[in-house]
């Protein structure tokens, strides 16, 4: 970026970002320095991508006029702990209205994919079109700027996503990789194609730890457009810290910020992994598609029993303290770890695991690595098939596909390698489509066509209004559970003030680990942006920015055809309660009319003017 | 009075899952969480008979008394 200015908020048009547009079918290439509209423009992620995609009318995802756009934060390839985000923004072939319009979404991933593409000096990719064979494109650092190229890519035609960075890697090994896998190549059968991005642990290892950007289908439009990979050859710029950033990434290692998602060995909670325990607490651990039983098969899946028979490591992103990740090896018989089998992350771990009626971690374990391996989002996945399950438990007379039930394994794991192949639409188009298709829709747990996450949608009411995933950019899921917030005033100000502030890690190139209780209008942050990049802007500026950010999501979402009925939670939830959670009911249909009408009070006014017109 | 203590996901490590406590009439539940010395930042939840509670809640005899780590997701 060219920063040019100290006020990014009366100046943005003082700070460009470098762009490069490429034309899929023409192989055409434009390269622009753009002035910043805003400070959402600024901060970048989605806060930009949505201003972009908001000036274009799109019916179907899978069309020329849909861009993929990849682009990264402001504090991506910083000095900043987590600036390694990089984002894809484009209409999803999977989140959409029932008026059959896509919706807008982004996918967010670390690794250091996004850092190594912000360091060839381009911030922003828009692919336009689409090309007529398999490509991928390379993005190298040059003395004359960042250089765009178009590359053959038959070799890497059917691979898993571990298998095309380890093959790219052997041409490029100075860069980071971002590709899709099987699931994304079929694009007109799957989805929930998710892009992997290469982490330092997985090329020196060469074990398949990725990171991913997986909601919403990016991996498949990325498909779509016949792009398999992505490789950014730039060296590594880090500053040198100064003291401001210094202080703000030991606040985050010991300042509470993430403390909690620290090791265990270093007095943490031991990455996403601990919310087993504590939903358990309430029996609200997602299990047989959503209906918890009030019994102890959670507790299989927890730590304390997984770990005796593996061995389980806590690693890390690139230069990142945090070190959230659980990754599991096999034991040795002297005790030592053997193979790599799965990084066992809260979400794919309940969904691919509890939440199907698989409670041994070799099984979640297998699931999660074919998932994965494939590139689907494990989320979308998970729900879909456990949609599939209780369909096929309901109609003994009728099963669907293989017949699979909750527990089975083996039919469960066939479904996961067909689906990522291509040969099971039924999943792989997600579970509003099937749901629809089967008239059956009050049991699938999707919410507005994406599926949610592993948070019992009765602790989480704000599901409904979370633009681009259910927890990740709507941080209510845990103000009944965590903070016992059950009254209809503290869920109002929950959804419409403090919890949307979430999507600001979607903007700014940081993880949400930074620092998930406050969002990024904080004064670390402030600090940080004085320190790396000389810009001065008041902590409520940047709160403002992420407001506007997120209200712009909403109302693209409405002109895409929602109705204020789809911003609800699943049917089930409300008509056949589950007795065996144990905390307040917050989602009885009288509790969410209320709460619908009084949130729909407070964003609607603020939604005018946000979108451009557009024939 | 007699408290049960159950203690949830790391909390547990080098202590117990549940006990029943012997504590004096009055002992506040900061003086309780105070003599396990949790590491800063990872107790979170507080429930007195499964009902969500803040630290300065007084206990009655026979109450149980869960703590709980924070969680997020990801």
């Amino acid at each position: 970026m060219k920063i040019l200015t100290t006020d990014p908020v009366t100046e943005a048009d003082k700070v460009l970002y470098q762009r490069c547009t490429l034309d899929l079918a023409t192989g055409e290439q434009r390269l622009q320095d753009l002035p910043c509209r805003n400070l959402e423009d600024v901060l970048g992620g989605f806060g930009r991508s949505f201003q972009d995609l908001a000036l274009r009318k799109i019916k179907t995802a899978y069309c020329d006029e849909n861009p993929l756009i990849v682009n990264t934060g402001l504090l991506t390839g910083s000095s900043v702990m987590t600036g390694m985000r990089t984002y894809f923004s484009g209409y999803s072939p999977l989140k959409g209205s029932k008026r059959g319009l896509p919706a807008a979404m982004w996918s967010a991933g670390s690794g250091k994919f996004g850092a190594k593409l912000k360091w060839t000096g381009l911030d922003e990719l828009v692919f336009e079109g689409r090309s007529a064979k398999p490509i991928y494109v390379l993005i190298k650092e040059t003395s004359d700027g960042p250089l765009v190229e178009i590359k053959p890519a038959e070799h890497l035609l059917g691979l898993s996503t571990h298998a095309k960075i380890m093959a790219l890697q052997q041409d490029y090994p100075d860069a980071h990789f971002a590709a899709i896998g099987p699931a994304g190549e079929n694009w007109q059968q799957n989805y929930m194609g998710a892009v992997a991005l290469s982490t330092e642990n997985q090329l020196r290892s060469q074990e398949d730890k990725c990171r991913f950007a997986g909601r919403g289908g990016m991996g498949s439009l990325m498909g779509y457009k016949n792009i398999l990979a992505l490789v950014a050859q730039s060296n590594d710029k880090l500053k040198p810290l100064s003291p401001a950033v210094k202080q703000a990434n030991l606040n985050v290692i010991k300042g509470g910020g993430s403390a909690r998602i620290q090791p265990l060995s270093r007095g943490g909670g031991g990455g996403t992994w601990a919310a087993y325990d504590v939903l358990q607490a309430f029996h609200a651990v997602p299990l047989n598609n959503f209906r918890p039983q009030g019994n102890a098969l959670p507790e299989k899946l927890f730590r304390e029993n997984v770990e005796p028979e593996f061995e389980i490591k806590s690693e890390a992103c690139f230069r990142c303290g945090i070190t959230c990740h659980n990754n599991i090896y096999s034991k040795n018989p002297d005790g030592s770890a053997g193979k790599f089998l799965a990084k066992f992350d809260y979400e794919p771990l309940n969904l691919l695991g509890t939440n199907l009626g698989l409670h041994s971690a070799v099984e979640a374990a297998g699931l999660i690595q074919l998932a994965d391996n494939y590139g689907m989002d494990a989320i979308s996945l998970g729900v879909t098939i456990s949609y599939l399950l209780v369909f096929n438990q309901r109609h003994p007379d009728r099963p669907l596909l293989n017949g699979a039930t909750f527990g089975d394994y083996a039919k469960i794991r066939e479904l996961v390698i067909q689906t990522g192949e291509g040969k099971r639409p039924e999943i792989g188009q997600g579970s509003m489509r099937l749901s629809q298709g089967l008239g059956e829709t009050d049991y699938a747990y999707h919410v507005k066509g994406l599926e949610i996450a592993a948070y019992q949608p009765e602790t989480n009411p704000g599901y409904a209004w979370a633009i681009a995933g259910g927890h990740m950019s709507m941080g209510t899921y845990g103000l009944l559970t965590r903070e016992g917030k059950s009254d209809i005033d503290s869920w109002v100000k929950g959804i419409t003030e403090e919890k949307l502030n979430i999507v600001g890690f979607d903007m700014i190139g940081l993880c949400k680990f930074f620092d998930i209780a406050k969002g990024i209008g904080t004064q670390m942050v402030v600090s940080c942006l004085k320190s790396e990049l000389g810009l001065e802007v008041s902590a409520e500026t940047i709160s403002a920015a992420v407001r506007t950010a997120f209200l712009r999501g909403l109302a693209l979402e409405l002109r895409q055809g929602y109705t204020k009925a789809e911003f609800c939670l699943p049917a089930e939830v409300s008509q056949n309660p589950n007795p065996h959670i144990q905390l307040p009911s917050i989602t009885t249909a009288e509790f969410m009319a209320e709460l619908s009408k009084r949130v729909w009070n407070r964003f609607e006014p603020e939604l005018a003017g946000l979108l451009p017109e557009i024939d | 009075m007699q408290i049960t203590v159950k203690l949830v996901g790391p909390l547990r490590i080098g202590r117990f899952k549940e006990q029943v406590c012997e504590y004096t009439d009055g002992t506040s539940i900061q003086a309780i969480v105070d003599g396990f010395e949790f590491r800063d930042h990872l107790l979170r939840i507080i429930l007195i008979n499964g009902v969500h509670a803040r630290v300065d809640a007084r206990l009655q005899d026979g109450d149980t008394l869960s703590l709980l780590p924070v969680f997020d997701g990801g």
